[in-house]
């Protein structure tokens, strides 16, 4: 590790190359600020404007989809601003506006008078029993292995999930010649009242309409069945998975006994929504808010998507699901807002600039909430392991085990003392909801105001040869002068 | 789908053979405190919980009471390792006879400490994670291995079994080292435990024999009375009053904070600790390894992973928090084990973590009765966990039967000249 690598400091730095950050940059540059996008992928583009793996060669772009395309234009956008974009970059630790990044040979410190925080979503992680079982995949890693390796999985698909976005990815699996047997939704068929709400909702977010009917049709023309109201609650199979159990659930999420079915398939594939990857914001000390349905704990932010920590803003996905149309809108506010402040534009330029972006962002807010009554997220979906479930699968927890520990404390930092859960190599990505939502049910607290165990560096692993500073002074402790 | 039992009966097995540790159960540690106690021992570490148990089995009347959760500081924090040989921060360079009679004494009751590590996943009928692995103390330089050398004579005089190693019998025993290292001291009884399990356990057998803990009470005041009477102490806290007719100070970092409740001064300070965990590796080092001259421990736990610590320091915080990861800590101290053993080049840390750690001038422990405020007593094992069980049974002997066991003079709150001052 050398500190006085990088003598060059930033305006900003961007922590993520996906549609937040991407236009962030692009906006950022053609404004004037020196500005660095980072990711830790090898290709730019971040998950839904995911690009092929280094290696790939694509001949015939069209065919790639929609969002490949959206994705080159922002990247394209972004260089040519003069906007510098490092990927193959990892964040393992940020102070301030100072961060630490590793690429795999070596570690070394960013500083910038910016920083913005675009690092998106992950899958909702779900805990059922089977849920570990080899052909059980999320949405997420099964769209990445198929827009990014042209791997298709599995011979018999279920998929399970819910939201908006649900549908897009059976239909997309589907077009690149996935055999998808069944689809399940956990919310309610949209009902005339929804349809109305969505149609006044409509205005302006003709694309996001667009989209939807198009998934459902897509499915509809491949004869996939579509059932609504019914969620997996186990994947059985010994070596993988061999079956897939649902039943049908009530407006909680919660499983309606008896109405338990069975269907035989090879892959699970899981789309329960996404939540915000949220490491780099915890590690900053950001503060932060509650809304399930934005993938529950949201960090705050003002009208400039300044977070509560000076100099760190946050756009896109990682602060609050809302997906990458208006990821891209929140990252040009956040570049519009960074400019102003270090007086690269006046500030009335800015809001000048920013006023028709905010209109979009609050037509699409609205179209989201007569989303709301379809796919609010019921609190069933952290209820399904059983005692023996595996619930951090990196530390091999149960829910038993787990339960145990929690009826001799409600500490959530005790509770990872005692029993392992969240110190393995995702740091509680997977099994810090579930956790949670066994002391609130333990405890009677809300889960929305069980604490989140306190956040430690590196937010990804660095090797020790990156690591390593042969430079830094023994300062000696125990010994007093 | 849902077992709805589960969590009422694992709650009914806490405390009991259930799944997973021994762990007390939540509703025992908020139970009213007691009017009045024998011993009241303020601090639910390690030192703390294993002096409760220690007395509770001899018959003592004993009530703990803890500021916030059990076992969450220095106790919970630590590495877990045992150290038994000399480390660098013990030696002073001087080589004056006071000097010398106080490194024997100090490796007697680290010996004596290996003895109780060694039987007390017997002793509490659970287990500790308690791991005999053997350790080597690594010296680098031709200058470390004259340390190393001196140091290893005193061990043997006092009775500490250690090996010098040097040369092709360094490498054949432990080719994963560095080739240019000048030489080490093997010690076959160093090893570590599960900081996480020992003192909830050593909580959970004592309120079976007795005990009674209350949590969340911090010690407001401490009053002093005279008069007659069986209670010379009334303790108010965040639970309520309790009278005490003996009062342990086993605060740890916080022990001068309550000492001083009392008037008594107590030059006891803390650090924040930094530590760094590596992901899972196939089994590739089984002794614990420290550096005589550079701040290193470094071992592969049971479940593969690397923990690379030896007092590197953390960024101390605004309260409430604590302390927080120091980059440049993990930066020097992983910079050091790779000096020590460059396979661990490509293996990644995964996490890192900061805890609290309590010392006195002399690296000494505190563990005794105040010559000026008789029945107030401290137990506070400076840089330890090695030496927390140790030190509360040689302070629960005392005070159950007080003439028949003497606490060492050497140990005493008031000793000269270090702790006296002030």
């Amino acid at each position: 590790m050398n500190s006085h690598r990088e003598p060059g400091d930033y305006d900003l730095l961007v922590l993520g190359a996906g549609p937040a950050g991407l236009a962030a940059a692009g906006t950022a540059a053609e404004h004037g600020l020196a500005t660095l996008v980072l990711d830790e992928r090898p290709t730019p583009g971040g998950q839904v404007y995911k690009q092929p793996g280094p290696g790939f060669v694509v001949r015939s772009p069209a065919r790639l989809g929609r969002d490949y395309l959206r994705g080159i234009a922002l990247a394209q956008a972004a260089r040519g601003s003069g906007a510098e974009l490092r990927a193959g970059v990892a964040v393992a630790a940020i102070q301030g506006t100072t961060v630490v990044v590793a690429d795999g040979a070596a570690s070394y410190r960013l500083r910038a008078r910016r920083v913005l925080i675009a690092a998106g979503a992950h899958d909702r992680p779900v805990a059922f029993p089977g849920w570990t079982l080899p052909g059980v995949v999320t949405a997420g890693g099964a769209q990445a292995l198929v827009k990014s390796s042209r791997v298709v999985p599995g011979s018999k698909v279920v998929f399970a999930g819910s939201g908006p976005l649900a549908l897009a990815f059976p239909a997309q699996l589907r077009h690149y010649g996935v055999n998808v047997g069944l689809v399940l939704e956990a919310g309610p068929p949209p009902g005339p009242r929804a349809v109305l709400g969505l149609a006044r909702a409509a205005a302006g977010n003709a694309e996001l309409l667009r989209d939807a009917a198009s998934y459902r049709w897509q499915l509809a023309r491949y004869r996939v069945p579509l059932r609504y109201r019914r969620m997996v609650v186990a994947a059985e199979g010994t070596d993988r998975v061999r079956a897939v159990v649902h039943a049908a659930v009530d407006a909680r999420w919660r499983v309606l006994p008896g109405t338990q079915e069975r269907t035989e398939a090879d892959t699970l594939c899981l789309g329960y929504g996404f939540v915000p990857s949220d490491e780099l914001l915890r590690l900053a000390g950001c503060a932060f808010g509650y809304d399930e349905d934005l993938g529950g704990a949201v960090v705050q932010r003002d009208g400039w998507c300044r977070t509560t920590v000076p100099g760190v803003l946050a756009a896109g996905d990682v602060a609050g699901v809302r997906g990458a149309l208006a990821a891209v809108d929140q990252g040009r506010l956040a570049a519009l807002g960074a400019a102003a402040d270090l007086g690269a534009i006046p500030a009335a330029a800015a809001a000048r600039l920013a006023a028709p972006i905010r209109t979009r962002l609050a037509r699409k807010e609205r179209f989201r909430a007569a989303l709301r009554p379809l796919y609010a997220v019921g609190p069933g979906i952290y209820e399904l392991a059983t005692a023996p479930t595996v619930v951090c699968r990196c530390e091999e927890v149960t829910r038993r085990e787990l339960e145990h520990a929690i009826a001799a404390t409600s500490d959530v930092n005790v509770v990872k003392s005692y029993t392992r859960a969240g110190m393995g190599l995702c740091q509680g990505r997977n099994c810090r909801r579930q956790v949670a939502a066994l002391v609130a049910a333990a405890t009677g607290v809300p889960i929305a105001e069980v604490p989140v165990p306190t956040p430690r560096p590196p937010a990804r692993p660095v090797s020790l040869a990156a690591l390593a500073d042969d430079s830094i002074r023994d300062e000696g402790l125990f010994i007093r002068d | 789908m849902t077992d709805h039992a589960s969590s009422a009966q694992s709650a009914a097995e806490a405390g009991a053979a259930g799944p997973g540790p021994l762990l007390p159960a939540a509703g025992e540690l908020s139970a009213p405190l007691p009017a009045s106690t024998d011993v009241a021992i303020v601090g639910g570490g390690l030192a703390g919980c294993a002096l409760a148990y220690y007395l509770a089995r001899s018959g003592v009347e004993v009530t703990v009471i803890e500021r916030g959760e059990l076992n969450r500081e220095a106790s919970g924090t630590n590495a877990g390792s045992f150290h038994f040989q000399i480390a660098i921060h013990q030696l002073t360079g001087s080589d004056s006879e006071a000097d010398r009679a106080r490194l024997l004494a100090d490796v007697r009751l680290h010996a004596a400490a290996a003895d109780v590590w060694s039987e007390l996943e017997g002793e509490l009928s659970t287990d500790l994670g308690v791991h005999v692995t053997g350790g080597l103390m690594i010296a680098e330089t031709r200058r470390e291995l004259e340390i190393l050398i001196r140091k290893q004579r005193i061990e043997q005089e006092a009775g500490l079994a250690t090996e010098l190693l040097t040369g092709p019998a360094l490498a054949g025993f432990a080719p994963y080292l560095a080739s240019d290292l000048s030489g080490a001291v093997y010690c076959g009884r160093e090893g570590h435990a599960n900081p996480l399990l020992a003192a909830p356990a050593f909580a959970v057998r004592a309120m079976a024999a007795g005990a009674r803990f209350r949590t969340h009470a911090p010690v407001h005041a401490v009053e002093s009375l005279d008069g007659p009477g069986a209670s010379r102490f009334r303790l108010r806290t965040g639970a309520g009053d309790l009278l005490a007719a003996r009062l342990v100070n086993a605060a740890g970092a916080w022990a001068p904070e309550v000492a001083a409740l009392s008037g008594l001064p107590l030059p006891v300070y803390s650090d924040g600790l930094h530590v760094n965990v590596t992901e899972p590796r196939e089994r590739m080092l089984t002794p614990m390894l420290q550096h005589i001259g550079r701040r290193l421990t470094l071992k592969q736990a049971a479940n593969g992973t690397f923990i690379i610590g030896g007092g590197w320091p953390a960024q101390p915080e605004q309260p409430p928090a604590r302390y927080s990861v120091r980059w440049d800590s993990a930066a020097g101290n992983t910079a050091v084990a790779l000096r020590v053993m460059p396979a661990l080049r490509d293996v990644r840390i995964m996490h890192m973590w900061t805890g609290v750690i309590a010392f006195t001038d002399d690296l000494l422990p505190v563990v005794g009765e105040y010559r000026r405020l008789p029945g107030y007593y401290l137990c506070l094992a400076s840089t330890g966990f090695t030496l927390g069980p140790i030190i509360a049974r040689m302070l629960a002997e005392h005070l159950a039967s007080p003439g028949l066991h003497r606490m060492p003079a050497e140990y005493a709150p008031d000793r000269v000249p270090a702790l006296a001052r002030g």
